[in-house]
């Protein structure tokens, strides 16, 4: 029995001319499926780019192969997907937007030794389990919400604004409240006071009114806003509405403020919207090039999370190529030390990442929604547009 | 085994003679034990990458047999079983993470636990006599209400669920192996058969016969005298434990247990699904419903994604393998109206 | 069949006239609705007084919660008519509103219709697809005792029109703008103009069920039927074709949420999803069948979600309202406006 079981995921390797497999556990159908399959097709992309420029080169330009798992939003399918992809010989796992199913196949990667590259999933808590072949590229809920502090501080300052009050809205649950948390404590260092702070359910909420008229009774300067995405359209729209006196809307990891589909969908209420979050480098050439091309093949933008997933298939081929090794282990101590240079996300810095697998340079830059487009704001660096800032009519 | 002395209507009651009674169950425990021997090899045939599928299922097919008997045997249509399942879950997570207490004794804890909830919730329910749908949508308002406490509960860690944390090494103390050891696949296998076990035993006892012909014809049972909500109740803690169990291996395979995972409306369809595709107030269907269900989102996505080639135009289109189960799982339930099992079972006494 | 308390119901009360959906407001109901007005009034008053909160934010709140609960109404409504005739406990019902979106949303992108006529366009097509689904499946499980086959069933319905839908459309969010944007301000506090309009429509589908249960000849058959539907058909009324009559209209009012509710709807194939579970707190909470019922229980459900936000932040208003559906289910099963059993 030990013998049939024990050589599981070891089984791949690779020569000349082989396929190296990698598994990308992605929510493909159910409510997230229209995110789920971008980053499936954002990864998938990545494959191809890099076969068609050679493939492997280390290992004789092996070829890669994507297979597709679907986690249905579910944690439980998103671990079974991963055990199957892993039985079938992947050398290393993409995935998975959320973050208990990143916690799930996360488990079944450590257990098989198997390296996985997280695109998206936010929770801190993911990374604390001591897991020794799990990485993640994007930042954590906790360093998000305290970029974001160190960020507003920063913007007003560059604007020549004072922002000393902030009113903090946001979803319930771990992601939500961890952000919060986490910007709440580096503000105050900053010298911003978290006037209030009001949460919404993350289910059966289909109008924000009283959540932000209540968020907005302690006068605000500025209102700070996480959440997903038609909560977060909810919320906007519901500023919108209320139309207070204050310097603008600044969301923190916000499903919504900086994708595509939110200028039209909430109309008049995106206007001038700011978002701090992970985003591709709507600056550097190769993102500009990649998202053209997803666009003409798959016929949608492509959203920072796809890019991520990209991103992911890339760090694992640069482990791949330093290796020189499709055995997992391998490939887990030159992903551990790999650098990539060049990343397809505004970060400070080439993608390394520390002893417990998370993304050293991982950071937040501003977004904001003009004139129905997402632009990069802040910090000047990125910038594809000028900061509009106040964002709102006085 | 003597025949009811308490009532003096005793002839009224489900009339299975004593001896044949005997017989019956005796009969049913052979068919489970050579169905044991036979699933127990079945890993050996079977690849590698079957195992995740082989222990859903398995799960399944334990809350199924939970669920048919307070549903099937009980005639009290729970739609909120999550809620006993997800007791289940959670009592292994918390007493594991918090006090390092063995899973196998959480699982009695839980068990133990869940009963106590599913008698008071039922409890509540038969107290106000509800029926029907309305008895379903009461044990759905309380598996919603348990959800949305585990969300708020800092005991159970809200909505970041619970991790249980990686053993170095094997330990049958603790219940954590190897990703792909076939223990994995025989625990709850035995689990599975000693639920059915227990079925077999309940349907052929005192206490089951009554329970039937509670569920059969309230008001004659009454009147015959046998104490309903005893034997409701009793019903109903055996079911809720049954499915507990479940929940407290559902963790220990999986490692994580988070609100959603334990008490969301898809746990109690879960429970429910294959009971009714197998045949509801039978031993066998909730098994062969497992059995179907079980593989069958698994088969339809892998034809999908890999279609022969006169289908090769469905190839990554997303949300078609849900579909085209959705399909199938109608199709099952309107053209099989007594379930596999139970429609078979027909056809062969006609 | 069996369909929970209102079989005692009708098995007792022989002799009256069917108690379920075809009347408006009688005398006791109209009882039971001030009854209902002064304790949420002195509620509200209460709160004002000792509640804690800004006057202006319970204000909002308070007109927040009352044009959610017209949303609710508007889902529910169908939903009452679909369970307390046919005893379907219609799991799609949230699909089959997210459906109803997605079509409004082709006519009205694809078409470029104005949204209104688009949604008038819906109407006919979500009756036939009511019709439909209940003479070609549902009708097949209905009769039996049990009540698992046919909530199974819409539960693979639902799941089915959720992901054709995902293929059709695919997952990305969409948005339908409204003709009519903005809102009004009533004693300061913010009413959003689309959603007053919403209100209005739950209202006027009200109206016109009532109407059309009372005064046509269909809606006379399906008080029949959901009454005795054995005794219906011994007076020669075909009851499978009520049923069907009976879905398609309850698809219809859906059809008419749909329509009003998209252009405040971030639209992806689960969106209508969340309303399934509440719906049928609201039927369950204003009696089977009972429209008036429907209407009272979505503003309450409404006002308890949004005004309790206020004292219990995030998911806490939730479990007030499952609380409130419990206590219900067990002191008055047969709801606010149903007939006592």
């Amino acid at each position: 029995m030990v013998g049939l079981t024990a050589c599981s995921g070891g089984g791949a390797s690779a020569g000349a001319g082989d396929t190296i497999a990698i598994g990308a556990v992605h929510p493909l159908s159910g409510g997230l499926a229209g995110v789920g399959g971008m980053m499936n097709d954002g990864a998938a992309l990545a494959v191809e780019d890099i076969n068609e420029a050679g493939g492997i080169e280390a290992l004789d330009g092996a070829q890669l192969e994507l297979r597709d798992g679907d986690s249905q939003g579910s944690a439980q399918t998103g671990q079974s997907e991963a055990q199957r992809l892993i039985s079938e010989g992947a050398v290393a796992l993409v995935g998975t937007y959320q973050s208990d199913v990143t916690e799930n196949v996360a488990s079944a990667a450590e257990r098989a030794d198997v390296p996985m590259v997280i695109d998206v999933a936010v929770d801190d808590k993911i990374m604390e389990q001591g897991y020794e072949n799990i990485f993640r590229i994007q930042p954590n809920a906790s360093s998000m919400g305290q970029a974001g502090a160190e960020t507003l501080a920063a913007m007003g300052e560059t604007a020549g604004v004072d922002v000393e009050k902030v009113a903090y809205l946001h979803i319930e649950g771990a992601f939500g409240t961890s952000v919060s948390e986490a910007f709440t404590e580096e503000a105050e260092a900053q010298g911003i006071e978290v006037v209030s702070t009001v949460s919404y359910p993350a289910t059966n909420f289909s109008d924000a009114t009283t959540q932000v008229k209540q968020a907005l009774s302690a006068d605000p300067d500025v209102v700070v806003v996480t959440g997903y995405y038609p909560d977060n359209v909810l919320v906007a729209e519901a500023v919108q509405a209320l139309n207070p006196d204050i310097l603008g809307v600044f969301g923190i990891a916000s499903g919504a403020f900086d994708d595509s589909s939110f200028p039209a969908d909430a109309g008049a209420a995106a206007t001038n919207v700011l978002s701090a979050n992970y985003h591709y480098a709507a600056t550097s050439e190769r993102s500009q090039d990649i998202r053209e091309r997803f666009e003409e093949k798959y016929g949608r933008p492509m959203e920072t999370a796809a890019m991520l997933s990209y991103q992911a298939v890339e760090v694992i081929a640069a482990g791949l190529e330093e290796s020189g090794s499709a055995d997992p282990e391998a490939l887990r101590d030159a992903i551990a030390n790999t650098s990539i240079e060049d990343p397809l996300l505004a970060f400070d810095g080439p993608i390394e990442f520390d002893e417990t697998g998370e993304n050293k340079n991982a950071t937040v830059i501003v977004m904001q929604s003009q004139d129905g487009e997402i632009e990069q704001v802040f910090p000047e660096e990125f910038a594809t547009a000028e900061l509009i800032f106040p964002a709102r009519d006085q | 085994m003597s025949a009811t002395t308490e009532s003096p209507r005793g002839t009224k009651l489900p009339s299975a003679l004593p001896q044949r009674t005997h017989d019956g169950a005796r009969r049913q425990y052979i068919y489970l034990a050579v169905g044991l021997v036979v699933l127990f090899f079945l890993p050996f045939v079977l690849p590698e990458s079957s195992q995740p599928v082989l222990v859903r299922t398995l799960i399944y097919g334990i809350m199924a047999v939970g669920w048919n008997l307070m549903s099937g045997y009980g005639g009290m249509f729970s739609f909120g079983h999550a809620a006993f399942f997800g007791v289940g879950a959670y009592t292994d997570a918390v007493l594991l993470t918090n006090f390092g207490i063995s899973p196998w004794i959480a699982m009695i804890i839980g068990a133990v636990f869940s009963a106590g909830v599913g008698v008071l919730i039922a409890y509540l329910c038969l107290r106000y006599k509800l029926a029907g749908s309305y008895f379903a949508l009461a044990t759905f308002a309380f598996a919603q209400m348990f959800l949305l406490l585990a969300q708020n509960l800092e005991l159970v860690n809200r909505t970041e669920g619970i991790n249980i944390p990686l053993l170095p090494e094997d330990s049958w103390a603790m219940l954590q192996f190897g990703q792909d050891s076939f223990n994995y696949y025989w625990i709850p296998l035995l689990l599975l058969a000693a639920a059915v076990a227990v079925t077999i035993a309940f349907v052929y006892s005192r206490p089951g016969r009554y329970t039937q012909a509670i569920r059969d014809d309230p008001v004659a049972a009454e009147s015959l005298g046998i104490p309903i909500m005893k034997y409701r109740l009793i019903t109903v803690a055996l079911s809720c434990a049954i499915t507990s169990i479940a929940g407290s291996y559902y963790t220990q395979y999986y490692l994580f247990v988070g609100p959603e995972q334990a008490f969301s409306m898809h746990v109690s369809t879960d429970a429910i699904v294959p009971a009714v595709i197998g045949g509801v107030g039978t031993i066998w269907g909730p098994l062969i419903g497992a059995a179907v269900v079980g593989p069958l989102s698994e088969l339809v996505a892998a034809v999908v994604r890999n279609p022969p080639p006169f289908l090769e135009f469905l190839q990554g289109v997303s949300g078609l393998d849900v579909a085209i189960y959705a399909v199938l799982l109608i199709v099952i339930v309107v053209f099989l109206p007594k379930g596999i099992y139970g429609t078979i079972r027909e056809r062969l006494r006609k | 069949m069996n369909r929970g308390v209102r079989v005692t119901q009708t098995s007792t009360e022989t002799k009256e006239a069917p108690a379920a959906p075809p009347r408006l407001l009688d005398n006791r109901q109209l009882r039971i609705a001030a009854g209902l007005v002064v304790v949420v009034g002195a509620a509200v008053a209460l709160m004002y007084l000792f509640g804690g909160q800004p006057s202006g934010l319970l204000t909002q709140s308070l007109i927040t919660g009352v044009l959610l609960g017209g949303v609710y109404a508007l889902v529910s409504l169908g939903l009452t008519l679909i369970f307390g005739v046919l005893g379907i406990v219609n799991f799609a019902q949230g699909a089959m509103l997210t459906m109803s979106m997605y079509i409004v949303f082709f006519l009205a992108t694809e078409w470029g219709l104005n949204l209104y006529l688009a949604a008038a366009l819906t109407v006919p097509v979500m009756f036939g697809f009511g019709w439909l689904v209940q003479s070609t499946v549902l009708n097949r499980v209905m009769g039996d005792s049990t009540h698992e086959r046919p909530l199974l069933v819409t539960l693979g319905l639902s799941l089915l029109i959720i992901n054709v839908l995902l293929m059709v459309f695919g997952g990305r969010p969409v948005s339908v703008a409204s003709p009519v944007e903005g809102s009004i301000n009533v004693i300061g506090a913010l009413v959003d103009v689309p959603r007053l309009i919403a209100f209005g429509g739950a209202l006027a589908v009200a109206v016109a069920l009532t109407l059309i249960l009372r005064k046509t000849t269909l809606g006379l058959a399906i008080r029949a039927v959901a009454a005795n539907d054995v005794g219906a058909s011994l007076v020669g009324v075909n009851v499978k074709r009520i049923y069907a009559m009976t879905f398609g209209v309850g698809a219809t009012c859906v059809a008419v949420a749909g329509g009003l509710m998209v252009s405040f709807t971030s639209l992806v194939p689960s969106a209508g999803e969340q309303f399934t579970t509440l719906a049928f707190v609201i039927v369950v909470l204003g009696g089977l069948g009972s429209i008036p019922g429907a209407l009272v229980g979505g503003l309450f459900i409404g006002l308890v979600q949004t005004v309790g936000s206020l004292y219990l932040p995030g998911s806490g208003s939730l479990l007030l309202v499952f609380g409130i559906f419990l206590l219900v289910l067990f002191l008055r099963p047969q709801g606010l406006f149903g007939a006592k059993s």
